[in-house]
């Protein structure tokens, strides 16, 4: 994975880019949520082996926030996306 | 005195050296002749030397074994430059070359006295000597340490000039041998970028060192290279890692290339391997490419009576080469039952005995070869541990087989496993887009090299969609081409016998220690290799992997395929720092007036990536100013935003931890910001310029991290309504304090400053000196301050103006130390400094500024539970009494504890002493109970000694912030 | 020189004895300790010495000391930023001066002096403070400054750089360097000597859990029964845990180091660089061993980087800008399991019986004797000795992070 492709740039060096950590959806309402359940939000990490949801910045770029799917023990790459604003930021 | 080059031959076809010129070089302090191409190695052996290094633990002599740089037998010393492979290293005139790892010399090394202690030294030893008593272990130690390593390093030695390029290529084809020469051609012919890496001076591989008779195809593909229109050739560029996607490090000298290449064809051939037998490190023991590489590149005679040991076609092939270069070769010791062709034919009429079945059992001294005991091999293969015939000779061939050089096929992630039918190690499956031809794939022949390479260059141009695939018939002739070969690599590996038989030349371990280190139970390649240390020397198994996977299988009684093989990392060779480094890279960034801070003598101070002025000379004089005139400092590494859109109030609703919806037009306010831990991330000011429009400050450390964490949150779900764009360069900004500040500014200006026009926490666009500014009135220092923000174009300028304009005021200014006292004396917190990565805001007395009434904003969970539950540490300000030293920052406050100890109970954050006040003074973490009293006293524990302190509520300095509002 | 050596001299040929040996896979152990690393096996050796448990499996999926383990640039020290932190690590660095003779294996500890260098005025504050904290629990360090500095280091560079000047540096004499592999086979050798078996080669692929509580193990070797587990994995510890399920805060890191050729001796101590990302020592073999900050992005890829070598290379020759001829010979990475509070996850889980030692960071290797010594008390008295306490899992849950996070983002 020395190259990540920005859905706005195309394929850059992955230096150009800082990782965001997995995908983790903030709870929609979370003076709603129980505390155990927001430490979880915070804290627990899925750390997943195979496919991983994830947050990419393209600094030296466009400065975009996209997704990507990356594989964790080989780091290949099999999409990157635009954040869907259709959706809320919780889903 | 110059040593004569006894051992330099006629001149010979393919030599690399240019016999018209003479240069002289040192080593050990001797003079030597040596010829323009001439290699340090080459150059020595002309000139007779046998002996070029002493090993890692037993100090033994060694001499060339590879020529190629792949053994660690020639490593020296060039001038201040450690581990220099000689054989590779070409000689410059006047080079100091010395021998390594030898005392007092290489000839007499007293060290190689370890050799006679060494059945008391087996594998391992260190693990189980010096354990008792403990006392003792350092003294031993340095004992250890001192014999240990090779070259010397000087701290006298000056900077080094490197550099680094990147290369892009549809096809990037490593190794120059033919196989490498026709995928290469192959795929630019098709229409492919190419780039042929070579680690060579000049392409050719085993064609070039190899026999004269190979010169009818190096030519033709030389040719064909250079009639090549879209193929560059990097010569004497090693390449050193694959990198995922196609990304290869190759290095030149002083050059790293960084090299993109859409599909990579691996042709680097393979290592010539060693036979394990008494004495196999004797000086004269060569390998067969190593003696021809000495013969055919250089002219040089690897010695005058040979004998050779073999087991397939390259041993005759070395022999005949000898021949040629009128070297006798006394006789060719062969493993395999007779073969009959006419190569071997030539070389027995040409004076050669043969011994069928035959192999060495030991070569014999001292100290370089003069005789090689023979011994006979039965119908099984089993090896007649008597010596059958004693054969005087100074030089003992070794061509016994081949190890694939397939590092960069590992890093890349292929499946190589072992081939019995050709005794190698092959790749099975490679991953998309790498491509192996010739040695490394385990093809010997010249024509199947050069097919194979050219099905290669297809290959990857079908690969990458320039051409058509390869046909299924092109696909099946090609392979039936490649198993009708004979095999090149025996398995007999290993002779036994009576003496040390060294299978890792690098560290010394012989067979011997392989047994006892899988007897003790590193029965495992991985275990092996990390107990034995074999492979981790200089060769990184170059010369003993194969045949240590072949010693442990057979003493674990299991196959080779079982006992697998171990990975190769990068480099492929070891790679100077310097190059790996290249040219230093380390920017600073410099605000629009830093000349005129150096001009004025101000010393400067790293601040993250920036340079700041931490004083001009006197920081309590530039105190003083500000608390009693005005001052100005440079604060223009701020983060700026602009953030523009209705959105805005609601968006900042959500990053704050305070209330935005209300702020006025025309007014600036204090804001700080929390993740969703709860944890402070970052403060700042923040103004409403228009309606929609906004000026955001950050911290100048958190700048580029509070940017991306609020474009993260507007590209997410939070962005409707709102843009942002960081102009933190766009703008340069100072920031003018004192009390004459205003009087100072209405100078510059024709727009009506005062207090009613221009009131404390509002902000205003005003042109100064006759440059568009904006103002906000606020202050970190505690004065009548305005924060003035314009163009960074205009900085400089505008600097000047506002110091030319406040000579009449006694203006100075001041820098980073100056403002740390005046904003401590105002007791106003440094994010960082005074709240670390698990600070919250409650516990940082900013409990005032957070909002938990408001609609969701990040951290509101947290902060909701620790305002519920208390914080346990509150940061707090302190006094020390007059006369009592000021607490550095960082001590730790105490109290007592069980058994005589100091408890800590807190910190010190911040602490000066104030020159307004005339005390020390500061910030501190303390326990709540402790920190909520006014007055209470606590103790800082300072080198030893006690230091009482008391606690402080509130500013230090003007409390009721009466200055500010002047 | 051991009279243990001039005996096998003396005797010739004689085959050594075997360190530890292959043993059938029982159906039940009493406890089954996952990950053959040197947390586990230091785990599994206490639990024999100390408490008398023998009745122990240790799996791992590949060969002992394949992980962390060694893969560490394995620095050892105490000098750490909070109370809790450096009174763990003292204990840890007091087992390691006494190791070589109570696993009767030299690990060759080789206490050197350990310097944290601040090339900022932010870094010699936390130095001092790190200094102080650490004088304070009786343990060696102290702020000193570019004389001293260039003393104990005679190839630093202590001219001002523009960006990267040596201010200061925190010292700890007592810090030192290993060979870690040789902690790995000695606790290895002596859990094996005390009947504990070492399955190499068992992967685990299931952990039961009936009612709330372990009762066994699913491997590649067959199924065991047990009423005892503890993961003491690095790099699949959320793997292994899934499989219960508990859920971790950690998130996996590749951390790469790479060694030179070896060169005659010429630094003495271990230099570490925060703002650099960088650490170095020359190994009693000559090597200089140099490691990195954990790579920019999770993964579990142990394939390593050229930006790594590039990076590290320019780094060090920032320090020491005379050894650009020095050759780096050799690559490598390992995984690092990372939490919110840059500290390690010891002690009991909500499922009873599913012990964890995960978390370790940057700093396992360290922690080595004295995770395991503490952990086999746990599991032998069902007590979380106090030592351990601050390291609870459940701290995330109870808002009470330990504060390490506060010190260097290099944590060697």
């Amino acid at each position: 994975m020395i190259h990540i492709d920005c859905p706005n740039c195309g394929p850059r060096n992955v230096q150009e880019f800082r990782y965001g950590g997995e995908y983790n959806p903030r709870p929609p309402e979370p003076m709603a949520v129980m505390a155990e359940e927001w430490t979880d939000y915070i804290f627990m990490q899925n750390n997943e082996q195979g496919l991983q949801k994830e947050w990419w910045y393209h600094r030296a770029g466009c400065q975009l926030w996209f997704l990507a799917e990356r594989h964790t023990k080989t780091n290949e790459i099999s999409r990157t996306y635009y954040w869907d604003n259709t959706k809320n930021k919780t889903d | 005195m110059t040593q004569q080059a006894k051992n330099r031959l006629s001149p010979q076809p393919g030599e690399l050296i240019d016999r018209e010129k003479n240069i002289t070089f040192s080593f050990d302090g001797k003079t030597y002749q040596a010829y323009p191409g001439d290699t340090i190695a080459s150059a020595l052996a002309a000139a007779g030397v046998k002996v070029f290094s002493r090993s890692f633990k037993y100090h033994r002599p060694r001499g060339l074994m590879c020529c190629a740089g792949q053994c660690p037998n020639c490593l020296v010393q060039v001038a201040d430059e450690p581990n220099v492979r000689a054989c590779t290293r070409q000689v410059e005139a006047n080079m100091n070359v010395n021998s390594q790892n030898a005392w007092p010399s290489l000839k007499r090394d007293l060290m190689s006295l370890t050799s006679l202690g060494d059945r008391f030294l087996p594998v391992g030893f260190y693990y189980k000597a010096f354990i008792r008593p403990k006392f003792l272990w350092p003294f031993f130690e340095r004992i250890l340490r001192r014999a240990a390593g090779l070259g010397k390093v000087s701290s006298e030695t000056g900077l080094g000039r490197y550099d680094k390029q990147y290369l892009h290529a549809d096809v990037a084809v490593v190794g120059g041998g033919p196989a490498g020469m026709s995928a290469a051609v192959t795929a630019a012919e098709k229409g492919a970028r190419v780039i042929l890496f070579d680690e060579n001076p000049r392409l050719g591989g085993h064609l070039r060192y190899g026999l004269s008779s190979m010169e009818a195809p190096l030519s033709e593909l030389l040719d064909a290279v250079n009639q090549s229109s879209n193929l560059t050739v990097y010569p004497n560029t090693m390449v050193q890692g694959w990198y995922e996607d196609n990304w290869l490090s190759a290095a030149n000298g002083s050059r790293l290339y960084k090299v993109r290449a859409g599909s990579v064809i691996v042709a680097t051939g393979a290592y010539e391997q060693p036979l394990l037998f008494d004495n196999n490190d004797l000086p004269g023991v060569m390998l067969g490419s190593g003696a021809q590489r000495l013969i055919n590149l250089y002219g040089v005679a690897p010695g005058q009576r040979a004998i050779i040991v073999t087991a397939n076609q390259d041993g005759w092939l070395t022999a005949a080469n000898l021949q040629a270069a009128d070297i006798e070769v006394v006789a060719v010791i062969d493993e395999r039952p007779e073969i009959k062709d006419s190569l071997i034919q030539q070389v027995i009429a040409d004076g050669a005995a043969v011994l069928w079945k035959h192999t060495i059992i030991s070569a014999e001294g001292p100290g370089k070869v003069s005789r090689a005991l023979i011994t006979e091999l039965d119908g099984d293969g089993k090896i007649n541990s008597q010596a059958k015939y004693d054969i005087h000779c100074d030089l003992i061939v070794i061509s016994v087989g081949w190890a694939p050089a397939s590092g960069l096929l590992y890093q890349a992630n292929g499946s190589i496993a072992f081939d019995h039918e050709r005794s190698e190690f092959l790749p099975q499956s490679l991953p998309a887009g790498i491509f192996a031809a010739g040695r490394v794939s385990g093809s010997h022949n010249i024509s199947v090299q050069i097919e194979e390479g050219r099905s290669a260059g297809l290959q990857a141009t079908a690969f990458l969609g320039i051409s058509e695939p390869l046909t299924e018939a092109e696909r099946v002739g090609l392979n039936a081409q490649h198993v009708e070969e004979p095999r090149r690599t025996s398995e007999l590996v290993y002779v036994p016998g009576k003496k040390k038989q060294f299978l890792c030349f690098c560290e010394d371990v012989t067979k011997k220690d392989l047994d006892t280190s899988i007897a003790e139970g590193y029965d495992s390649i991985e275990l092996l290799k990390r107990y034995s240390t074999i492979s981790m020397g200089p060769c990184q198994g170059k010369m003993c992997s194969q045949n240590t996977i072949h010693l442990c299988a057979r003493a674990n009684n299991r196959t080779v395929e079982e006992t697998g093989t171990t990975t190769a990392r990068p480099p492929m060779s070891p790679v100077p720092l310097g190059v790996m480094a290249g040219q230093n890279m380390e920017p600073v960034r410099l605000s629009s007036v830093d000349d005129w801070h150096r001009a004025r003598g101000a010393k400067m101070m790293v601040a993250g990536l920036w340079m700041r002025p931490e004083h001009y000379g006197d920081p309590l004089a530039e105190v003083k100013a500000v608390r009693q005139r005005v001052g100005l400092i440079d604060v223009s590494t701020l983060g700026k935003l602009r953030l523009v859109g209705s959105g805005v109030p609601d968006l900042l609703d959500r990053i704050y931890v305070n209330k935005w919806q209300k702020l006025e037009v025309g007014r600036v306010r204090y804001g700080l910001m929390c993740n969703d831990e709860g944890i402070i991330l970052d403060d700042g000011v923040t103004a409403r310029i228009a309606e929609k429009e906004w000026y955001m400050t950050t911290t100048s450390s958190g700048a580029t991290g509070i940017y991306e964490w609020i474009q993260w949150w507007l590209q997410s779900g939070w962005g409707e309504g709102v843009q942002l764009t960081d102009i933190t360069e766009i703008n340069a900004a100072f920031n003018l304090a004192g009390p004459e500040a205003r009087s100072l500014l209405q100078e510059l200006t024709e727009a009506d400053v005062s207090n009613e026009a221009f009131p404390y926490m509002h902000a205003r666009d005003l042109t100064l000196a006759g440059v568009p500014c904006r103002l906000f009135r606020i202050g970190f220092t505690g004065e009548l301050s305005y924060e003035i923000h314009c163009p960074s174009g205009y900085g400089r300028h505008l600097w000047e103006a506002i110091m030319m304009a406040g000579e009449p005021f006694g203006i100075s200014p001041f820098g980073l130390e100056a403002q740390r006292i005046l904003r401590l004396e105002k007791a106003h917190i440094i994010v960082g400094q005074d709240t670390d990565a698990l600070s919250d805001p409650i516990a940082a007395d900013m409990a005032w500024s957070v909002k938990l009434d408001k609609e969701d904003f990040l951290g509101q969970r947290s902060l909701k539970r620790i305002t519920e539950e208390g914080p346990q540490q509150r940061l707090v300000g302190f006094k020390v009494k007059n006369g009592v030293p000021v607490p550095e920052e960082g001590l730790q406050i105490v109290q007592d504890g069980n058994e005589n100890r100091l408890d800590i109970i807190g910190w010190v954050t911040s602490s000066r002493r104030s020159p307004t006040l005339d005390e020390g003074i500061g910030l501190c973490w303390l326990p709540v109970d402790l920190a909520e009293q006014e007055g209470a006293t606590f103790t800082i524990f300072r080198e030893g000694v006690l230091i009482e302190a008391q606690v402080h509520h509130g500013p230090f300095y003007d409390p009721d912030g009466e200055r500010l509002k002047l | 020189m051991s009279l243990k050596l001039i005996r096998q001299g003396l005797k010739g040929d004689r085959s050594p004895p075997r360190m530890w040996r292959q043993q059938p896979l029982k159906e039940h152990y009493d406890v089954v300790i996952i990950g053959g690393g040197a947390h586990g096996l230091a785990c599994a050796y206490y639990l024999a010495k100390d408490h008398g448990i023998t009745d122990v499996a240790i799996l791992d999926k590949s060969y002992i000391g394949s992980g962390g383990s060694g893969r560490n640039t394995t620095i050892i020290r105490s000098n750490y930023l909070t109370p809790e932190g450096v009174q763990f690590y003292d204990e840890s660095v007091k087992l390691f001066e006494q190791m070589a003779d109570e696993l009767d294996f030299n690990v060759m500890f080789s206490q050197r002096g350990h310097l944290t260098l601040a090339h900022t005025d932010g870094a010699v504050r936390t130095m001092r403070r790190r200094a102080e904290v650490n004088k304070l629990q009786g343990v060696d360090s102290r702020l000193i400054w570019p004389e001293e500095i260039k003393r104990l280091c005679p190839y630093i560079d202590i001219s001002q750089h523009p960006r990267y000047p040596i201010l200061a540096a925190l010292y700890h004499p007592p810090g030192g360097v290993i060979r870690h592999d040789a902690v790995v086979w000695g606790y290895a050798h002596q859990a094996d000597s005390r009947g504990i078996h070492i399955h190499q080669l068992t992967e685990v692929t299931g952990i039961n859990v009936e009612a709330g509580r372990v009762t066994g193990v699913e491997t590649t070797k067959g199924t065991i029964k047990t009423g005892i587990v503890l993961n003491a994995t690095a790099g699949w510890c959320t793997t292994i845990a899934d499989m219960v399920p508990v859920k971790l805060p950690v998130t996996t890191f590749p951390l790469q180091a790479c060694v030179t050729e070896a060169l005659k001796p010429f630094l003495d101590v271990i230099i570490v660089s925060g703002s650099l990302h960088v650490y170095v020592s020359q190994s009693d073999r000559g090597e200089l061993v140099m490691g990195a900050a954990v790579d920019p992005f999770a993964s579990y890829s142990m394939r390593g980087s050229l930006a790594f070598t590039e990076g590290i290379a320019g780094h060090i020759l920032e320090l020491f800008p005379s050894l650009h001829q020095v050759r780096v010979l050799r690559q490598w990475a390992g995984l690092c399991d990372m939490t919110p509070d840059y500290s390690p996850i010891m002690g009991v889980t909500p499922v009873e019986g599913f012990l964890v030692d995960v978390g370790w960071g940057t700093y396992g290797f360290k922690a080595t004797p004295v995770s395991g010594k503490r952990m086999a008390e746990l599991i032998s008295t069902g007590r979380t000795p106090d030592i351990l306490k601050p390291f609870r899992l459940s701290r995330f849950y109870e808002n009470d992070l330990v504060g390490e996070k506060g010190a260097a983002s290099v944590g060697h």
